[in-house]
């Protein structure tokens, strides 16, 4: 990396692969146990009215194919399995962003005997957008704000690093 | 050297992808405005391009690494092999010998063929069921696709593409034969997967199909095969029966007009079940098409 060409022509690329990575978010939808509210809130930002091809952004069905993981309501003890086993599906870079105030904390579902608590508790989450249940004009607001993160340095702030270890990917007794 | 030029840089390589990303870009932006949005940015199908090769390729537990990496790049090279004998942006084939509009559709195939082998060779149940609907559609279709071509091949009384082109500059073969063309356009659309024959990558129910598995430099290859499938299919339809494409503006115009018929069908038509897809070819694709290749034999044969 000390010939000024070398270097020069790996920025040039890491540019273009970040100016990839913010046109083209393919994105997937993850339910964990939210009431509905915000799975039908995502649905309408994905009709024709609010278009999100604007944005390059695409549901995808797979995984596999995915760059975004849009989580709803709060992480029940029965799909939190499912949920790891989606994020760890997905190929990196992925982002992960919590939609609802179930995603961000439990929500109304707080405290319950079948409840985790936030997406967060989770997985790593990158981008937070509160309501209950969030207007498609602020699920669209957080993912641009979301790909502006990426804009400045490549990686966004993660916000919190939950504990993805051993111990939570364990099935709790 | 002109012939590595031709392979790599035009009309076979850089050129071809980047107009297979432009038509895929044409024909989702028709799309949208259709169904009254705005519709992806010009550079679009480029980024998503970029990203997926620059994303992590996941090769899944229980698959033939081997297979599973080599599939993608046969299916992209049998596209651009393809595309040799083919008279793209208006000029003249590559190359070309006789017979080769035999190779060249089962260059377009092979790219069919790889995905239903991809889905088969993973363990996933989406991938399998995607690859046998796949497999099955490619049965359905192939033949009248296939017999489609040949009308114009037997008027020209040739099996060369230069001579069929040649031939159907001075002829629009699409008033002699709308059957034909009919078919050839319909089956454009079911081997590129488009709907309404777009059951074995149904998102709604099995996923992604066959390319559930896929992620990254291999899907970004499939993606690229399609739409070089897609101008080249495009091609040969405008240059067979739409009267040729001589020059590179009658290439555009007609291929583009094209374009914008498939982007409606796709638009007005919802998904057909696979049953209902296979129905439809053998009930009445092929048989309207065996009948019009009868007749023109009849009429080669007999009167003329
Ligand atoms: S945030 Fe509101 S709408 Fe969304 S899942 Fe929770 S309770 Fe339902």
């Amino acid at each position: 990396m000390n010939n000024p060409l070398e270097h020069t022509w790996q920025s040039v690329m890491d540019q273009l692969k970040t100016w990839a990575r913010i046109n083209s978010p393919w994105a997937i939808h993850f339910n964990s146990g939210s009431c509905n509210g915000c799975d039908i809130e995502i649905l309408a930002t994905l009709t024709p009215r609010y278009d999100m091809e604007r944005f390059g952004v695409k549901l995808q069905g797979s995984p596999r194919h995915a760059d975004i993981l849009i989580c709803t309501g709060p992480v029940t003890r029965q799909a939190r399995e499912r949920l790891i086993r989606i994020y760890e599906q997905m190929p990196e870079p992925k982002f992960v962003v919590a939609v609802g105030s179930c995603a961000l904390t439990g929500g109304a579902f707080q405290g319950c005997y079948n409840v985790m608590g936030g997406i967060d508790q989770v997985i790593p989450v990158d981008a937070y957008i509160p309501g209950c249940p969030p207007r498609p004009e602020a699920i669209i607001d957080g993912l641009v704000k979301l790909l502006g993160s990426l804009k400045a340095d490549g990686a966004p702030e993660r916000a919190s690093e939950p504990p993805l270890a051993a111990s939570v990917l364990e099935p709790s007794s | 050297m002109s012939a590595v030029f031709a392979l790599v840089i035009f009309p076979g390589g850089v050129f071809i992808l980047l107009a297979g990303m432009l038509y895929e870009w044409v024909d989702r932006k028709l799309v949208a405005r259709f169904q009254n949005r705005v519709g992806p940015r010009w550079f679009q199908p480029l980024a998503d391009t970029v990203k997926l090769l620059a994303k992590e390729e996941v090769v899944p537990d229980g698959v033939n690494a081997q297979l599973f990496v080599v599939l993608p790049v046969i299916a992209l090279a049998g596209a651009l092999t393809a595309v040799l004998y083919v008279p793209v942006f208006g000029l003249a084939p590559s190359f070309s010998f006789s017979g080769d509009l035999i190779v060249t559709i089962y260059m377009l195939s092979l790219l069919t063929l790889c995905m239903g082998l991809a889905g088969a060779n993973t363990l996933n149940r989406f991938s399998l069921l995607g690859a046998t609907r796949t497999l099955t559609q490619l049965f359905s279709y192939e033949a009248p696709f296939l017999l489609a071509l040949l009308g114009p091949a037997i008027v020209a009384g040739s099996w060369r593409i230069s001579t069929i082109a040649d031939y159907a500059a001075g002829h629009w073969l699409i008033l002699t034969q709308p059957i034909g063309f009919a078919v050839a356009l319909i089956g454009l659309m079911g081997k590129l997967e488009l709907p309404p024959f777009d059951a074995p990558e149904a998102e709604t129910e099995i996923v992604a199909g066959a390319l559930t598995e896929y992620s990254g430099r291999g899907l970004a290859l499939f993606h690229l095969g399609k739409g070089v499938e897609l101008v080249v299919g495009l091609t040969l339809v405008a240059a067979f029966y739409l009267g040729g494409v001589t020059n590179p503006l009658w290439f555009a115009v007609k291929t583009l007009a094209l374009l914008v018929g498939l982007a409606g069908v796709q638009t007005l038509l919802t998904r057909l079940r696979i049953d209902q897809t296979v129905g439809l070819w053998w009930r009445y694709g092929a048989l309207l098409v065996l009948v019009q290749f009868l007749a023109l034999i009849l009429w080669e044969g007999v009167i003329a």
